[in-house]
C-alpha cells in the first residue's frame, strides 16, 4: 500500500482522488449490473451513452457550484445558498432573455453578476459583520429564492430550444457538428477546474483562503488582510454558482422559481467527498470535480433503478455525515 | 496554627523532556495561610494540578486528614474537601449567582427546582462571609471581584476544608482585595487551611503565616512570614547560580539612533501608561511576572489588540497601528507567545509559511514563484540552520525549536527591521535555545533591533541590552544590563502601584 | 465600580429586567405591524386574517419551542421544517392510506420526531459532528424518507367534515353557529408554559442552559454534557412532531419534500424573541412572541399586495437582521 502511496505518478494525482476514480468505475460497474436487475420491468440498461449524457448533464452545473463551495468551505465557512442563487440567476437572466429581449450575451453576462452579487452580500456579512456563515447563507438562500420568483412574477422561465433563436448558448453543454455530439460542458468543466485549481494553488488568493481556514489568526498576525481574502473566497462562490446556472439551463432549460436548495447537499457532498475539509484549510479541486461525477453517476444510477429524487436526497445526506465523521475522526487522532 | 490537615511528601512529576516537580514537600495545617511561591514555571500550579487530581504524580505522598489519598478528578477532591478558586474563573454567565453555586446538585421541592432555598442558602453564605451580593443577579453582570467572592461562596458550601486561592487578587481592585482578606481571615479563623498563590510580595507579608518557596520545579524551604522579610523570600525564589554568564554590558553603540518609541500606551487594564525606547541594534528585555501586561502592551503595539491611545514612532515619525496589516507595513514583526495559535500555520509547508507576511515579492504576474519562494524559504533554513527534510515540509512535522525558526524566518523575509520576540524559547529544548539566542545576538549585530518579552529571569540577564520591568500594566521599572540584578528585577517586578 | 457592568436606568428597572428589554421591543414591533397592516390593509381587520394568523402560529410556535433547546445548548437543528413534513406524511398516510386509526397515526407521527431527534442528538454530542451540518443532513434524509414513505403522493389528514377529522377540532373548534374558535391558541400557550418551567425550573433546563453557557465549566461540575445535550434534541424532535400535528390539522394537504425552509421562520422568531445563537440564554415566551412576528407577516403581506415571494425575502433580511444584533449583544457582553 504504501509503496502505491509514494509512487510518483499516484503522488501527482493525490491518493485521495484515485481511490475516489476506483470508487467511481466500481459504482458504475455497480449500477450495470443492478439497473436491469431492480428496474426488470422497464427493460432497461445503464451501459448506454444517454446515460452518461444525462449523468454529465448533471454534472456540469453542479460541479461549478461544488467548485465554488470549496473555497468557502476552504475558508472554514459554509454557504447553503449556492442552489437558489443559481436558480435566481437562471431566472433573472432568462426573464431578461425571453421576456425583455436582451441579448443572449448579456443575459449570460448578468446571470454570472447576479451569482457575484449575492456572493458579496454573503462574504461582506460573514467576514465584517461576524456573522455565522451557515445562518447567514440560509437566510441569503431565502433572499435568493424570493428574488427570483419576484422578478418573474413567479413564473416559471424556459430559455430558449437550441434550434430557436438565441438558442446557441446551449452549445456550451454540447455542440453537433457534423452529427457528432461533442459534449463542450465537459470541456468547459474541466478548463473550468484547472482553473480553480490554479486559483486555489498558485495564487495569492488560493494561499491566503487556505491558510485562514486552517489559522485564520496566525494569518492576521502577519499583516494579512484575512476579511478581504474570506470575502472573496464567497464571491468567487456566488460567481461559480451564476455560470452554474448558465449550465443547468444549457441543460433543463426549464427554471421554477422557489427551488433549488436541494442542490446544495449535493454540491457540499461533492466537495467533502473529494477531500475537502469541513474544518477549513484543505481542499482538492480534483477531488471536487471526481466528487460530483460520482454524486451524478449515483443520481442517474437510483433515477435508472426506477426509483426517485428522494433516495438521492437521502443517500447524499448519509454521505456528507459519514465522511465529515471520517474527517472529524482522523484530525482527532492526529492532534 | 492547628494540626496539620495536609502534607504532600517528595512529589514528583515528569513531563517528556520536563522535570516540572522534583521532590516536592507541601505542609498545611487547620487554621493558617500558607503561601505558596515562586517565578514563573516555579511548578506551583502544577503542584496544585497533582493535588486535585488533574494530573497523576509519579512518586510521594498525599496524607489529608491523616489518610494517605490520591485524586483521579477535580471533582473527587472537591468532595473530600479539597477546592481550588481558580485565576480563571469557572463560571455560567448566562445563569445567576446562586444557580452558579449549587450546579449539579440544586435544591429540588418535587421535580422541580427550588431557587428560592438556593437564593437564601446562597444569601446565608454571603451573610456568613460578610459579602454583599445579590444572589439573583446574573453571573456575567457582576465585576471579576465579585464573581471571585462567588466562587469562595462556592468553595465554602462544598464544606471544603482546604481552599487553594491561585493568583486571588490578580484582577481585583484594591478595595476587593480588602475584602478579600477579611474573608481569607475569617475562613482562617474557622479552621480551614488556606493556601495562597500570589506574587505579590505586600501581600504575602500581610496575610499569610507561613510561606513555601519553590523555584524550577524543586522545593527551596518554608520560612514563617513573620520572621521574614521580602528580601528573604526573593532570595530565595531567585537564588540560583546563573551558569551562562549574563550580559555584564550593553552592547548598544552611543549614539545608536532611536528606531521605536511608544508613549503612553494604554489599552485595557493589562497595559496602562507604558511608554519606553528601543534604539538599533538593542535587544530590550521585558521583565515581569505572568499577568503583568508585557504581551498586552506587545499586541496592542503590534495593532493585533486594539488600543485606546498612545503615540507610537518609528524612526523618529509618528505611525499609525491600527492592524497587524500596518505594523508590518512599517517593519515591525511580532513573534507571539502562543506559536500554534498565533505564529504558525501547522498544515502549511515550510516555504508558505517563511512567505506568509511577504507574499507580495514572491509573485511572477498573477502567480506566486515557487521557485522564487522556494529559494528564499531554502535561504532562511540554511541561515537559521532549521532542521526540515525540505521546504516542502508541513510544518506541523517539525519540533517546536525549528518551528520557531520558521516564525522568525517569517519575518526575516519580510525584512523587518524591529522584531517583538515573545517568550522565543517557551517550550524550545535547550540545544535549540542557545541557537536561538545566537541568531538573536546575529540579527542585533547586522543593525535590527529586538523587544524580547521574557518570563526567564536568565535569559533576560543573558540577553538583555537593557530591561524594562512590568507589573500589573504599568511599568515599574527599567535597568541598564550594567546595574541589573535578580533581585532588583524581581523587586521592581512586585512593585504594585 | 458598581455592581452593574452595563446598562442604564431603563435596562436596570426591575421589571423591565424580569422582562427582558428585546422582548418589549418585540411587543412594540408585533403592536406596530398589526397597526400598519390594519390601516394599508382592511382585509386584514377580520376575524379571518385572526385565525390565519393562529394557523400559521400554532406550528411555527411549536418548532419554535423546539428549536430554542437546541439554540440554547449552542446549536441549530435544521432538520426541523422537512422532518415536520416528513413525520406529518408518515402520520397521515398510516390514516388515509393504511385505514389505521387516527390516535396511531398521531402517536406515530410524535415518535418519528422523537427518534430523529435522538439520532441528530447522538450525532452531535457523541459524534462530535457541528450541529448546523449534521442536521442539514437530516433534513435531507427526512425530506426523502416522507416522499419515499408515501410513494411520493401528497397527504391530507381527515377534513373536519369527516368523522376522522376530529384533530382539526383540537386546533380550530366549530360552534354550532358556525364561528371558529382558535382553540389551538391554548394549546400553544399550555406548551410555552409547561416548556418555560422546564426550562428554568427543573435540572434538565437547567442543564441545558448551563451547556450553552459554558461547556467546559458545566463538565468540570460533574455534569453529563452529552446526556443533556442529546435531550434538547429529541425535544426538538418532539415538538416537531407537534408540530406536524398542528400543520396537518390547520392546512389541506401536504406534498412530499415540503416544508424546507419553514425551520428559518422558526429559528428566526427563537432569535427575534432574544435567544441566542452562541447559546446560554434564551426563552420561550420570547419564542412565541417572535414567532408572532412572523406569521403576523406571513398573513399581513399579502394583504397589502405583496407577492407571497416577497415574504421569503422579508423573512430573509429579517433573520439577517435578528442574527446581527446577537453577534452585537454578545460582542458587547465580552
Amino acid at each position: 500500500m504504501d509503496k502505491i502511496r509514494n509512487n510518483a505518478i499516484v503522488k501527482k494525482i493525490g491518493f485521495n482522488s484515485l481511490v475516489l476514480l476506483v470508487i467511481m468505475i466500481l459504482l458504475y460497474i455497480l449500477f450495470a449490473i443492478l439497473v436491469p436487475i431492480v428496474n426488470a420491468k422497464a427493460n432497461t440498461t445503464f451501459v448506454s451513452w444517454s446515460r452518461i449524457v444525462s449523468a454529465l448533464n448533471y454534472a456540469y452545473f453542479l460541479g461549478f457550484l461544488s467548485l465554488g463551495v470549496t473555497f468557502v468551505i476552504a475558508t472554514g465557512g459554509i454557504d447553503f445558498s449556492i442552489g437558489p442563487v443559481m436558480f435566481c440567476a437562471a431566472l433573472i437572466s432568462g426573464y431578461q432573455l425571453t421576456m425583455k429581449g436582451w441579448p443572449l450575451v448579456v443575459c449570460l453576462l448578468l446571470s454570472v453578476l447576479v451569482g457575484a452579487m449575492f456572493g458579496v452580500f454573503n462574504g461582506l456579512l460573514v467576514s465584517f459583520g461576524g456573522l455565522p456563515s451557515f445562518i447567514t447563507s440560509m437566510a441569503s438562500m431565502m433572499i435568493a429564492k424570493g428574488v427570483g420568483s419576484v422578478w418573474t412574477k413567479t413564473q416559471s422561465v424556459s430559455w430558449p430550444q437550441s434550434a430557436a433563436e438565441n438558442g446557441a448558448y446551449r452549445n456550451l453543454v454540447r455542440i453537433n457538428v457534423g452529427g457528432v455530439d461533442i459534449p463542450t460542458g465537459l470541456i468547459i468543466l474541466l478548463v473550468g477546474a484547472i482553473i480553480c485549481s490554479i486559483i486555489l494553488n498558485k495564487t495569492k488568493i488560493g494561499r491566503y483562503i487556505l491558510c485562514i481556514g486552517s489559522n485564520r489568526e496566525a494569518v492576521r498576525l502577519s499583516g494579512v488582510n484575512t476579511k478581504k481574502w474570506e470575502t472573496l473566497a464567497y464571491i468567487i462562490c456566488g460567481l461559480m454558482a451564476g455560470i452554474a446556472a448558465i449550465f443547468y439551463v444549457g441543460a433543463y432549460t426549464t427554471v421554477q422559481p422557489g427551488l433549488g436548495d436541494t442542490f446544495n447537499n449535493d454540491a457540499i457532498a461533492g466537495c467533502v467527498m473529494g477531500g475537502t475539509s469541513m474544518a477549513g484549510g484543505v481542499a482538492s479541486i480534483g477531488g471536487t470535480l471526481i466528487g460530483v461525477l460520482i454524486i451524478s453517476l449515483l443520481q442517474e444510477g437510483i433515477l435508472a433503478m426506477g426509483k426517485n429524487i428522494n433516495y438521492q436526497y437521502i443517500i447524499t445526506g448519509l454521505i456528507v455525515l459519514v465522511v465529515v465523521y471520517t474527517d472529524l475522526r482522523s484530525r482527532r487522532r492526529r492532534s | 496554627m492547628g494540626d496539620v490537615i495536609l502534607t504532600m511528601k517528595g512529589i514528583d512529576k515528569s513531563f517528556p523532556g520536563v522535570h516540572a516537580l522534583d521532590h516536592v514537600d507541601l505542609e498545611v495545617r487547620k487554621g493558617e495561610v500558607h503561601a505558596l511561591m515562586g517565578e514563573n514555571g516555579a511548578g506551583k500550579s502544577t503542584l496544585m494540578k497533582v493535588l486535585t487530581g488533574i494530573y497523576s504524580k509519579d512518586a510521594g505522598t498525599i496524607t489529608f486528614e491523616g489518610r494517605e489519598v490520591e485524586f483521579t478528578n477535580p471533582r473527587e477532591a472537591q468532595d473530600a474537601g479539597i477546592v481550588i478558586v481558580h485565576q480563571e474563573l469557572n463560571m455560567l454567565g448566562h445563569l445567576t449567582v446562586a444557580q452558579n453555586i449549587f450546579i449539579g446538585r440544586e435544591f429540588m421541592k418535587g421535580r422541580l427546582i427550588d431557587d428560592k432555598k438556593m437564593n437564601e442558602e446562597a444569601r446565608k453564605l454571603f451573610d456568613q462571609l460578610g459579602i454583599d451580593i445579590d444572589p439573583t443577579e446574573t453571573m456575567s453582570r457582576l465585576t471579576v471581584g465579585k464573581q471571585q467572592m462567588c466562587e469562595i461562596a462556592k468553595a465554602i458550601s462544598h464544606e471544603a476544608k482546604v481552599i487553594i486561592f491561585d493568583e486571588p487578587s490578580a484582577a481585583l481592585t484594591e478595595a476587593e482585595i480588602d475584602e478579600l482578606f477579611k474573608i481569607i481571615r475569617d475562613l482562617r479563623d474557622r479552621q480551614l487551611g488556606i493556601v495562597y498563590i500570589s506574587h505579590r510580595m505586600d501581600e504575602i507579608k500581610v496575610i499569610t503565616d507561613r510561606v513555601t518557596v519553590m523555584r524550577d520545579g524543586g522545593y527551596v524551604g518554608t520560612l514563617i512570614t513573620k520572621d521574614c522579610t521580602k528580601e528573604d523570600i526573593i532570595n530565595m525564589m531567585v537564588g540560583r547560580v546563573i551558569y551562562e554568564d549574563p550580559k555584564t554590558e550593553s552592547q548598544v553603540a552611543e549614539d545608536a539612533p532611536v528606531v521605536l518609541k511608544v508613549e503612553h500606551l494604554n489599552a485595557g487594564r493589562m497595559v496602562q501608561d507604558v511608554s519606553f525606547e528601543l534604539r538599533k541594534g538593542e535587544i530590550l528585555g521585558f521583565s515581569g511576572l505572568m499577568g503583568a501586561g508585557r504581551t498586552e502592551t506587545m499586541r496592542a503595539l503590534f495593532g493585533a489588540d486594539p488600543k485606546q491611545s498612545g503615540d507610537i514612532y518609528v524612526n523618529g515619525e509618528k505611525v499609525d497601528i491600527k492592524t497587524p496589516q500596518d505594523a508590518v507595513k512599517h517593519g515591525i514583526g511580532y513573534l507571539s507567545e502562543d506559536r500554534k495559535r498565533f505564529g504558525i500555520v501547522v498544515d502549511k509547508t515550510v516555504a508558505e509559511n517563511s512567505t506568509m507576511a511577504s507574499l507580495e515579492n514572491y509573485m511572477k504576474g498573477i502567480f506566486i514563484d515557487k521557485k522564487k519562494e522556494n529559494e528564499a524559504a531554502q535561504k532562511y533554513v540554511d541561515l537559521l540552520k532549521t532542521k526540515t527534510p525540505g521546504v516542502d515540509q508541513l510544518v506541523v512535522n517539525l519540533s517546536g525549536g525549528n518551528q520557531q525558526k520558521v516564525v522568525i524566518a517569517k519575518w526575516l523575509v519580510r525584512n523587518c527591521d524591529i522584531l517583538i520576540f515573545d517568550e522565543p524559547t517557551r517550550g524550545i529544548d535547550v540545544g535549540a535555545k542557545s541557537e536561538i539566542y545566537h541568531l538573536m545576538n546575529e540579527l542585533v549585530a547586522e543593525g535590527k533591533s529586538i523587544i524580547m518579552v521574557s518570563s526567564e529571569m536568565t535569559e533576560i540577564l543573558r540577553m538583555s541590552d537593557r530591561i524594562i520591568i512590568m507589573c500589573e500594566g504599568r511599568k515599574t521599572g527599567e535597568l541598564g544590563i550594567e546595574e541589573a540584578t535578580q533581585e532588583r528585577i524581581m523587586h521592581a517586578a512586585t512593585l504594585r502601584n | 465600580m458598581t455592581d452593574k457592568k452595563n446598562g442604564n436606568a431603563f435596562t436596570n428597572n426591575p421589571i423591565v429586567r424580569a422582562i427582558g428589554v428585546q422582548k418589549i421591543v418585540v411587543v412594540l414591533v408585533l403592536i406596530i405591524m398589526l397597526v400598519f397592516f390594519g390601516v394599508a390593509a382592511p382585509s386584514f381587520r377580520s376575524y379571518a386574517s385572526l385565525l390565519s394568523i393562529m394557523d400559521y402560529t400554532y406550528y411555527l410556535a411549536f418548532l419554535g419551542i423546539g428549536v430554542t433547546f437546541c439554540l440554547i445548548t449552542g446549536g441549530v437543528d435544521l432538520s426541523i421544517g422537512t422532518g415536520m413534513f416528513c413525520y406529518a406524511l408518515i402520520g397521515g398516510y398510516l390514516i388515509t392510506k393504511q385505514g389505521m386509526p387516527v390516535i396511531v397515526g398521531i402517536l406515530v407521527t410524535l415518535l418519528c420526531g422523537v427518534i430523529m431527534g435522538l439520532i441528530n442528538g447522538l450525532i452531535v454530542s457523541k459524534g462530535g459532528h457541528a450541529p448546523f451540518l449534521a442536521t442539514l443532513c437530516t433534513m435531507m434524509i427526512a425530506r426523502g424518507l416522507g416522499a419515499i414513505f408515501t410513494g411520493g403522493v401528497s397527504i391530507t389528514w381527515p377534513l373536519s367534515s369527516s368523522p376522522e377529522g376530529w384533530t382539526r377540532s383540537i386546533f380550530k373548534f366549530s360552534l354550532a353557529s358556525g364561528t371558529k374558535i382558535p382553540l389551538g391558541f391554548l394549546w400553544v400557550m399550555i406548551a410555552a408554559v409547561v416548556m418555560s418551567i422546564f426550562l428554568n425550573k427543573t435540572r434538565p433546563g437547567r442543564y441545558i442552559i448551563a451547556i450553552g453557557s459554558n461547556k467546559e465549566a458545566t463538565r468540570l461540575s460533574g455534569i453529563n454534557v452529552a446526556k443533556y445535550q442529546t435531550l434538547a434534541y429529541v425535544i426538538s424532535g418532539f415538538f416537531t412532531g407537534l408540530a406536524a400535528l398542528a400543520y396537518s390539522s390547520a392546512f389541506q394537504s401536504m406534498a412530499p419534500g415540503g416544508g424546507a425552509g419553514t425551520e428559518l421562520n422558526a429559528i428566526g422568531g427563537a432569535i427575534i424573541g432574544g435567544t441566542s445563537m452562541s447559546g446560554g440564554s434564551g426563552s420561550i415566551a420570547g419564542t412565541i412572541l417572535g414567532v408572532f412576528i412572523m406569521s403576523v407577516l406571513q398573513t399581513g403581506l399579502p394583504k397589502v399586495n405583496l407577492q407571497a415571494n416577497m415574504q421569503q425575502i422579508i423573512i430573509g433580511v429579517v433573520l439577517i437582521i435578528a442574527v446581527y444584533i446577537d453577534v452585537l449583544k454578545n460582542k458587547k457582553l465580552s
